[in-house]
């Protein structure tokens, strides 16, 4: 049986490969689902933190402080590039975008029949991820904060962390798509698999998107009277 | 599929199919990995992680809060290092790197994944069929129930103790803390574990789950996260609840980082498990299995496998950031740098209510699925049963501060809150009808399962009606903090979850292990238990009631006499669970052969074979009825029989 020319069998279960496709999408959305919860998850403790400020301590990088005592309290930590909590993160996101559109552009090159095509549009959304990772890591390493820089440190810090875990599984993602094209796994009439990564990765946008929308519009809290509460350091 | 990677095929299900290129002999390194490889991976990688981060650390490195470093970061790592050890010695990364290099599973390796002619082997393997999967969640389960079970009764034997002290205030504040989300765990697969694994694939008339694969991954999992709870009781244990409130869990002792692992790799594997159930319950039904036709079980299921999936993430990333905060220094929640324990206390909370339906609803779906076989009647209204489960799984997400109210956090939010959690109350009410319907003129046939559902209802009913109470606002200024709470979901969760799974056990012990249930000691431990329970916890109403707070190891004598009855009525629970085991344990190795269907159900699953073949069923149902027609005359065997009878009526027509 050519595997081009006719619905192509499971070799494990033997049913069609359609059947194992819908069940695999199906996985997807709730996978999504899943993942989209822990991202509420980063956004809720960003945008609670941020809108609190408490103790003064959201601190963002060149914010002023409120002169409380707990306020001085605060490490300093020397700047390392004040640009790396501005544009990088969209910068980031245009590079997830371009990494999307290089596998849609494959994956719709495969539905047309076009094997090379494939091959070309998964490579390049791998070289964009990878390139991707790379910008991440060189970003987190030039903030001018450190994780015990007040809370705004650490929500920033938390969801790059999730970035780059998402674009790790990414990445490994990608590699597979390509070598199983590669080895002719993954054809016009198999297609499920690339299928899904396509759609995957649109939500990697709108995850990336809630990231940078967070960190560009939520920098100085809207608290400028914030609350001060003692601490068990203070009571001791 | 290319020509060079396919050469040879296999008949599967009876069609011809293109087979990948076999590597070696099928299940390749797989055959080399088990139990003991995992345990050894995962001992070994936690011995040399812990040694390198221990050298890697400078000596007398400290905190910004002077407490030493090297604790935590080098059990970090023992953490770390054990879970990754044991999931790879188990197999489970070779699944992924055979995909990733593009050398797919035969259908021999497959057969082999799934424990064909391995025998008792099967049990303590990366094994992926759903019935094997069923068992080992079984076992694991009466396991952690056992352990939070021995950690019950030494709490009481404390508590019941009045004028000494049996155990110091920090290890009794660590059963407490451990004991509690032992037996969370425990009970949130308690049905969704063994049950649902084992039998929705076929009530539903399938082969398997939608992700064998996924299926072990979730399994051993739970053992990686069982192991890392059981480690915190040697590192200073949790001491503060199984909410680890902060800031109080910050300042514990490393054994808080053991509890954090536990959770992040438990919610991995629930939502695995989950995706799992949703997915075989979406796509995998046999043909003619409409909605209107699926057994309520898989409702239950799929609402609280949802339940899981949404609200797992919180949990999981709290904490995480109980993690970071602890070993990077962030301030999630230290206010001293702009954190709030007001987050970790929503972030639990969205994760802590909704969790309570992720245990009853299975536990009491189960029941949905006793009553009909032994009562011999359909399940009263069905509609009602499914627009009850889809109430709760609504609104569960909507009630998690009400646990939030004596927090100080949003007071006013408080009522709206109030109002949601006693809105949630008339969903579940409809799931307490179709109970009361269903047995409305029943003939009783007296087993141990239906006759569990009367224990289970009973608790329920308490246990809800006090969680009004609870609810109410005002009532909760007094009662929060009480033993009056802790007597409260422990009628819940226990009196409601863990009857309900026991119920669930005794009805498929037949299929699941191909032996017949001493029933009778089953019983008597049964009832010995449900005896004990209300002992137990009706005392505790009464303590809780009196003023006496929870957690507290040294009490007013006033709260002397609920505590002793407290204590015996524990005891007696503890007699009952051992009865009860002893029976499951003993028919389990020695019983009577099972027959395929001991009650004349009329469900799919107990229409297959006995003990259950590999493939389920040689040929897929096809579905043409509604579940539980009993007593209901089926239109397509009426057809059938009438088509019969044309046919006697032409013989003897012919004859004469």
């Amino acid at each position: 049986m050519s595997a081009e020319t006719q619905q192509p069998l499971s070799p494990t279960t033997g049913e069609p490969i359609s059947t194992i496709g819908r069940r695999a999408r199906a996985g997807l959305w709730t996978l999504i689902v899943m993942d989209a919860a822990g991202t509420i998850a980063i956004i809720i403790a960003y945008s609670y933190l941020w809108s609190l400020n408490v103790n003064a301590g959201w601190a963002p990088p060149g914010a002023a402080l409120t002169g409380s005592e707990t306020d001085q309290s605060l490490p300093s930590s020397p700047p390392k590039a004040s640009f790396a909590v501005e544009w990088p993160f969209w910068a980031i996101l245009g590079l997830v975008i371009l990494s999307t559109l290089a596998m849609w552009f494959g994956y719709k090159e495969l539905k047309r029949g076009n094997r090379a095509g494939m091959i070309v549009g998964t490579g390049a959304a791998l070289v964009i991820a990878v390139f991707t990772l790379i910008a991440q890591w060189i970003q987190i390493s030039t903030f001018p904060f450190a994780a015990g820089d007040g809370a705004y440190a650490s929500a920033v810090l938390l969801l790059c962390a999730s970035n780059i875990f998402n674009l790790i599984i990414l990445i490994f993602l990608q590699l597979g798509m390509l070598i199983r094209t590669n080895k002719g796994l993954v054809t016009k009439a198999v297609f499920y698999q690339p299928q899904i990564l396509s759609y995957w990765m649109v939500w990697l946008c709108i995850a990336f998107l809630l990231g940078a929308i967070c960190t560009t519009f939520m920098v100085e809290s809207p608290n400028v009277n914030p609350a001060i509460f003692g601490t068990f350091d203070q009571q001791s | 599929m290319s020509t060079e990677t396919i050469t040879p095929t296999s008949t599967v299900f009876g069609a011809e199919v293109p087979q990948p290129k076999q590597h070696g002999k099928p299940g390749g390194i797989m055959r080399r990995l088990n139990l003991g490889t995992a345990l050894i991976g995962g001992v070994g990688l936690a011995a040399i992680s812990g040694f390198v981060a221990n050298a890697l650390i400078p000596a007398g490195a400290s905190t910004v809060t002077f407490a030493p470093v090297a604790p935590d970061v080098v059990y970090l790592a023992i953490l770390v290092g054990w879970t990754i050890g044991f999931s790879a010695g188990i197999g489970a990364f070779v699944g992924p790197i055979r995909w990733l290099f593009g050398r797919d599973l035969t259908h021999a390796d497959a057969e082999y994944m799934a424990g064909k002619d391995l025998g008792v082997k099967r049990y303590f393997k990366f094994t992926t069929d759903h019935k094997v999967v069923g068992v080992q969640y079984l076992v694991v389960t009466m396991f952690i129930l056992g352990f939070g079970g021995l950690l019950a009764m030494l709490i009481r034997t404390e508590l019941g103790v009045t004028w000494s002290e049996v155990f110091s205030p920090g290890f009794y504040n660590s059963m407490i803390g451990t004991h509690g989300i032992a037996m969370i765990i425990a009970m949130i697969v308690s049905v969704m574990g063994p049950i649902a694994n084992f039998i929705m694939p076929l009530m539903i008339g399938a082969r398997d789950m939608a992700f064998p694969r996924l299926n072990a991954l979730s399994l051993w999992l739970l053992v990686v996260a069982a192991a890392a709870l059981v480690s915190t009781l040697f590192t200073g244990g949790i001491q503060d609840g199984w909410s680890v409130y902060q800031p109080l869990a910050s300042q514990g002792p490393p054994a808080m980082l053991g509890y954090q692992m536990t959770i992040i790799v438990f919610a991995i594997s629930t939502g695995v498990a989950s995706v799992n159930l949703m997915v075989t319950a979406l796509t995998m039904r046999a043909k003619g299995m409409t909605w209107s036709r699926t057994p309520i079980f898989v409702y239950g299921v799929f609402g609280a496998a949802l339940m899981g999936l949404y609200a797992f993430p919180f949990f999981q990333y709290s904490q995480i950031m109980a993690l970071t905060d602890r070993i990077w220094n962030t301030s999630f929640f230290n206010p001293l740098q702009g954190g709030s324990v007001w987050l970790y206390e929503n972030l639990f909370w969205l994760l802590g209510h909704p969790e309570v339906y992720v245990i009853i609803i299975p536990g009491t779906v189960v029941l949905f699925e006793v009553m009909p076989v032994f009562l011999r009647k359909p399940l009263f209204s069905f509609n009602f049963a499914v627009a009850g489960i889809v109430g709760v799984v609504a609104l569960s997400g909507l009630v998690w501060a009400h646990h939030m109210y004596m927090t100080g956090w949003a007071p006013a939010a408080n009522y709206p809150f109030m109002l949601s959690t006693e809105m949630i109350s008339i969903p579940v009410g409809f799931l307490v009808l179709v109970v009361i319907g269903t047995m409305w003129r029943g003939l009783v046939w007296t087993r141990l399962p239906i006759m569990a559902v009367y224990a289970v209802i009973f608790n329920k009913m308490i246990g809800g009606v006090t969680g009004i109470y609870l609810s109410d606002v005002p009532v909760d200024q007094y009662m929060h903090g009480t033993m009056f709470v802790v007597a409260h979901f422990h009628y819940m969760l226990m009196g409601a979850g863990l009857f309900g799974a026991m119920a669930g056990l005794a009805f498929y012990f037949p299929k699941m292990t191909g032996r017949v249930l001493d029933e009778r000691t089953a019983s008597i431990g049964f009832w010995t238990a449900f005896t004990g329970f209300q002992i137990t916890f009706m005392a505790m109403f009464v303590a809780g009631l009196q003023g006496m707070p929870r957690r507290v190891l040294q009490f007013d004598s006033l709260f002397n006499a609920p505590n002793w009855i407290s204590t015996i009525g524990a005891y007696i629970i503890g007699l009952g669970m051992l009865i009860f085991a002893g029976a499951v344990i003993s028919s389990w190795t020695s019983g009577d052969k099972a027959p395929a269907n001991p009650f004349g159900s009329k469900s799919l699953e107990w229409q297959t074979p006995t003990p259950v073949p590999l493939e389920n069923f040689e040929v897929l149902p096809v579905v043409t009825q509604k579940p539980y027609s009993y007593g209901v005359v089926d239109p397509y065997q009426k057809e059938m029989d009438a088509a019969d009878g044309d046919l006697d009526t032409q013989k003897v027509g012919s004859n004469q």
